[in-house]
């Protein structure tokens, strides 16, 4: 990383303000008659400080450096990895997707050892549906 | 209160008795979901959660309570509404907060009143005024007066309905008032002890207190007087023209099997005719149960959209 | 007053083996559903209402008791041993607890957080039990003004944790302010920045937001850097020195004032409808770290830091009972749970209480004394559970950890709906981490901020929106005289500390 990060989120941040002021509020928060303090002033005056200090970090950025983009890039797998699974309930069920889900979290970590593999695909979604609906009766998403 | 008990049970049973005899053929796919639409803990969701326990007794379904908050029910029945009628879930709302957004933004609500099946009602809530016992009024016309002679008297409320209430008086009697808001009645109660508000609303919070000889009823904010202080006057009677009339109900998804609304209306009516349920809709809310019924609950929803579209449109 | 006799009538019955059966079974309860990111003991109280019908009302009531008070404990073993907080509150224990375990001394760190939390929790037992009345008068007197300047106080406590810039401090606090601001306005209730989703009327789901944040968002930065590489997810190192498997008394001594300190905290905040107990954990935090010789031990496994968090995070809780049992008024939802148990058993808390009801409220009195007994003796047990289950390896621990929080989210929440709000908030929150604003400021501000809204809409409304007029009230004056000094030091000790740190790194 050559540039300091906080060029880059300042200006993020900056562009998130300005579009929240004066676009996203005025849009989305209705206005009301009476009352002590309207439905836009505290989001207003967020935004504000938002892109003030975003502005400000552009400026005169702190030499916080941020980790490699290959951190990124795997967090963001892990992350699409989450996103598919909780997609997939929507569709089958907790009980069918958390094994899988489960296996692939572990097999992507690099975890090779069947014994664990099994505890942690097949033992624990089974503790978890065993606590959750037969001894707190509760549904499984 | 003993007496009122016991009316009370006498009552249910006599409904009990006269209800329609369970659908006895149905029972719920899996479990049965009964979802309140208010935070764990607060009057509805403690009535909610006995009554899904006694289902759950007399029915042998397996009835579970949640909490989906939102809006006074609005996130609640939004989810139901949208839902496929497999008669697996319930809603348990009050019917002022879901009228009231009907009438302020019914465009952009997903839902109407024609989305769903009424199941029926648990008991009607009283909506009361309350002041400190030394407050220098003892009714609504003495608090108007008060407050035309105090500028800026200040007024708790916690709900939308109990403002519009508030806006109304102060339209038609030219007082003004200070409209201080809350989380709910327990948090206007400590600001009336407080002495931080001269009056409050409450669905119920403030009993302890008046037990206690600390507070005193003002007014009623139904159309008729409350059954536990039938002294206050109502906000209609002081000249004010406009009332609430808040209803605990339950409706499931529109296109549910009528076998199953059958059923579900039925084991609900069965429930509430129990001395728990009534045990506690006494404790929770000082009223006996009352359930309209699937038919009467839906009229009682279209004329209270009504009642409240006129009252307090824009 | 109430009589001697009723007091010691009311003790006698607590101390019954059928009451101490179910404040057993309820602090294990309690401690393990704690434990269990996304479950916590609220949503287990709320389980367990309607189970407690068919007993007394005094064990039932006591059971309740005991799954909160294990909750306590149970929460922060995710928060010291993974870094995962399933809990805002426990989010302070963290800081200073998953470094100390890390280093080789989980047990240490839990059992440090395990006293803490008995010591704080037996503090307010005893003001509830000594004088709750006097302190709920002065509750009370705390109008909406004094809140809002309380308020403003606890934020400017907050400038001690900015950590190295100020500017990204405020960013933090005010994203998570926005946020906050999501669902609807206080006053006239029009739905805000909910984007058609009705879901959200009621702002993002307070689960959802603190264990995308807090839990998945560090469980997904933990994932990023194991390249292949698959590790226990604690080492327990063996010394030979039995002194870091335990706390020692001079350690547990050397904390009487943090301890002390958070209590107090804990027991004020608690005492005080609507504020809570993050804001109580994390301002005993910073006040412990500015008050401390060593600032820089902080945050890099200082005892006294896990001490300041556990003692004040706990002690809300028993002091959340004082305006519950003098004048009815629930401070949290784990209070209003305890209603709800009353209302089911035909009784109502109020002013009345005590004189109708002392027998009970006393035998109650009793249960918690108890509770925190046991919640010591089990809390010892089950903490060796947890060290041993986080000597498994990474990848059954992070894969399970993530199927618990999709399970207690969506349980939480009603729905996978909440789950999603998780997923986007997990993503910030990584986000954010890597570039360096604090998810700790960015959480307090979200969870103050929708009280900060109604304190200040309330404060307009009795002040005629005139803001001038506060200088009417003494205790607001007061406090926000404090909030000043407190800023100003607390950002002259962060310059003198990253000096110091500076140095340091200079002479490495």
């Amino acid at each position: 990383m050559t540039m300091p990060s906080d060029r880059l989120s300042g200006a993020v941040l900056f562009i998130f303000g300005l579009a929240m002021y004066f676009a996203i509020i005025p849009t989305f928060v209705e206005q009301a008659e009476g009352g002590n303090i309207a439905p836009n002033t505290l989001p207003n005056i967020l935004s504000w400080m938002i892109a003030i200090g975003g502005a400000f970090l552009v400026l005169k950025p702190t030499p916080h450096q941020t980790q490699d983009l290959r951190y990124f890039a795997r967090a963001l797998m892990h992350g699409a990895i989450l996103c598919a699974g909780i997609y997939a309930m929507t569709w089958f069920g907790f009980l069918y997707v958390a094994p899988v889900l489960a296996l692939v979290i572990m097999v992507v970590i690099g975890e090779r050892r069947m014994h664990w593999l099994a505890l942690g695909a097949i033992g624990m979604p089974a503790l978890i549906w065993i606590f959750i609906t037969q001894i707190l009766d509760r549904a499984l998403p | 209160m003993k007496r009122r008990t016991l009316v009370g049970i006498a009552a249910c049973a006599v409904m009990a008795m006269t209800a329609p005899l369970m659908a006895a053929d149905w029972k719920p796919d899996g479990s049965l979901t009964m979802q309140i639409g208010f935070g764990a803990g607060g009057s509805t969701d403690t009535m909610g959660r006995v009554l899904a326990k006694v289902m759950e007794d007399q029915t042998g379904w397996n009835v579970i309570a949640e909490n989906k908050t939102g809006g006074g029910g609005v996130a609640m029945f939004t989810g139901i509404a949208k839902m496929p009628p497999r008669g697996t879930v319930i809603g348990l709302g009050v019917n002022m907060p879901i009228l009231v957004n009907l009438v302020r933004r019914g465009d952009e609500l997903p839902f109407d009143l024609e989305s769903f099946d009424y199941l029926g009602t648990i008991s009607k809530a009283e909506l009361a005024l309350v002041a400190a016992a030394d407050a220098p009024f003892d009714d609504l016309p003495g608090m108007i007066a008060h407050a035309k002679e105090n500028a800026n008297m200040p007024v708790a409320f916690g709900a939308p309905p109990q403002k519009l209430l508030m806006d109304v008086a102060a339209r038609t009697t030219g007082a003004e008032f200070n409209m201080v808001t809350t989380e709910g009645g327990a948090e206007s109660m400590k600001l009336v002890l407080g002495g931080q508000v001269l009056a409050a609303f409450s669905s119920g919070e403030h009993f302890p207190h008046a037990e206690a000889g600390t507070m005193k009823v003002i007014a009623a904010g139904n159309a008729q007087r409350l059954s536990y202080a039938p002294d206050a006057g109502t906000f209609v009677e002081a000249g004010v023209n406009a009332y609430v009339d808040p209803y605990f109900y339950l409706a499931t998804t529109k296109g549910t099997d009528a076998e199953a609304l059958a059923a579900i209306s039925g084991a609900i009516e069965n429930a509430l005719a129990s001395p728990e349920v009534i045990e506690i809709v006494n404790n929770a809310i000082k009223n006996d149960p009352l359930n309209l019924g699937p038919d009467g609950t839906k009229a009682m929803m279209v004329d209270g959209l009504a009642n409240v579209g006129v009252l307090f449109a824009k | 007053m109430v009589e001697l006799s009723t007091i010691l009538a009311g003790f006698g019955d607590a101390f019954s083996l059928i009451n101490l059966a179910y404040v057993l079974l309820g602090v294990v309860i309690g401690q393990f559903v704690g434990a269990v990111p996304g479950i916590g003991p609220v949503m287990a109280m709320a389980i367990a209402v309607p189970f407690t019908f068919a007993l007394d009302p005094l064990p039932a009531i006591a059971f309740l008791i005991g799954v909160n008070k294990g909750g306590l404990v149970g929460g922060a073993v995710p928060a010291v041993l993974m870094n995962t907080p399933g809990t805002p509150d426990a989010a302070a224990t963290a800081l200073d607890g998953y470094p100390l375990a890390k280093s080789g001394k989980p047990l240490k760190a839990t059992k440090m957080a395990l006293f803490s939390s008995v010591t704080g929790d037996t503090f307010s037992d005893i003001v509830l039990i000594t004088v709750s009345a006097p302190m709920a008068i002065l509750a009370l007197k705390m109008g909406p003004v004094e809140i809002l300047a309380l308020m403003i106080f606890a934020f400017s406590v907050l400038a001690g944790l900015v950590g190295n810039s100020l500017v990204k401090g405020i960013i933090a606090a005010a994203l998570g302010l926005l946020f906050a601001t999501i669902g609807s306005d206080p006053e006239n209730y029009t739905p805000r920045l909910i984007f058609g989703m009705w879901d959200l009327y009621d702002g993002l789901p307070l689960a959802s937001v603190a264990i995308g944040m807090l839990a998945i968002s560090e469980i997904l930065r933990r994932l990023s850097e194991t390249g292949g590489k698959v590790e226990a997810a604690i080492d327990l190192i063996d010394t030979g020195n039995p002194d870091d498997r335990r706390v020692t008394w001079d350690e547990y001594w050397s904390c009487r004032y943090v301890m002390l300190r958070g209590a107090v905290t804990g027991t004020i905040l608690g005492a005080l409808p609507g504020i809570g107990s993050t804001a109580a954990a994390f301002m005993s935090y910073a006040f412990t770290k500015a008050a401390s010789d060593d600032p820089q031990s902080f945050g890099k496994g200082n005892i006294k830091g896990i001490a300041a968090a556990e003692s004040a995070n706990s002690a809300v809780v028993g002091a959340n009972l004082i305006p519950l049992l003098t004048l009815g008024i629930p401070g949290s939802v784990g209070a209003a749970l305890i209603i709800s148990a009353f209302m089911i058993h035909g009784l109502q808390p109020g002013p009345l209480l005590f004189e109708n009801q002392g027998r009970l409220v006393y035998g109650l009195f009793g249960a918690m004394i108890m509770a925190n007994f046991i919640n010591l003796w089990v809390g010892q047990l089950g903490l060796r559970f947890w060290v041993k289950v986080v000597t498994a390896p990474i990848s059954v621990i992070f894969s399970s950890a993530i199927l618990m929080c999709i399970v207690g989210v969506s349980m939480a929440t009603s729905g996978l709906f909440g789950v999603a709000v998780m997923l986007v908030f997990a993503g910030l929150g990584y986000l954010m981490a890597s570039f360096g604003y604090s998810l700790v400021i960015f959480i307090i501000a979200f969870f103050l901020g929708p009280r900060l809204e109604i304190s200040v809409a309330q404060s307009l409304a009795l002040t005629n929106g005139d803001l001038s007029q506060i200088l009417r009230y003494p205790v607001a004056v007061a406090l926000l005289v404090m909030s000043v000094v407190a800023v100003a030091y607390l950002l002259w000790r962060n310059q003198a500390i990253q000096r110091l740190e500076q140095k340091d790194d200079a002479n490495v």
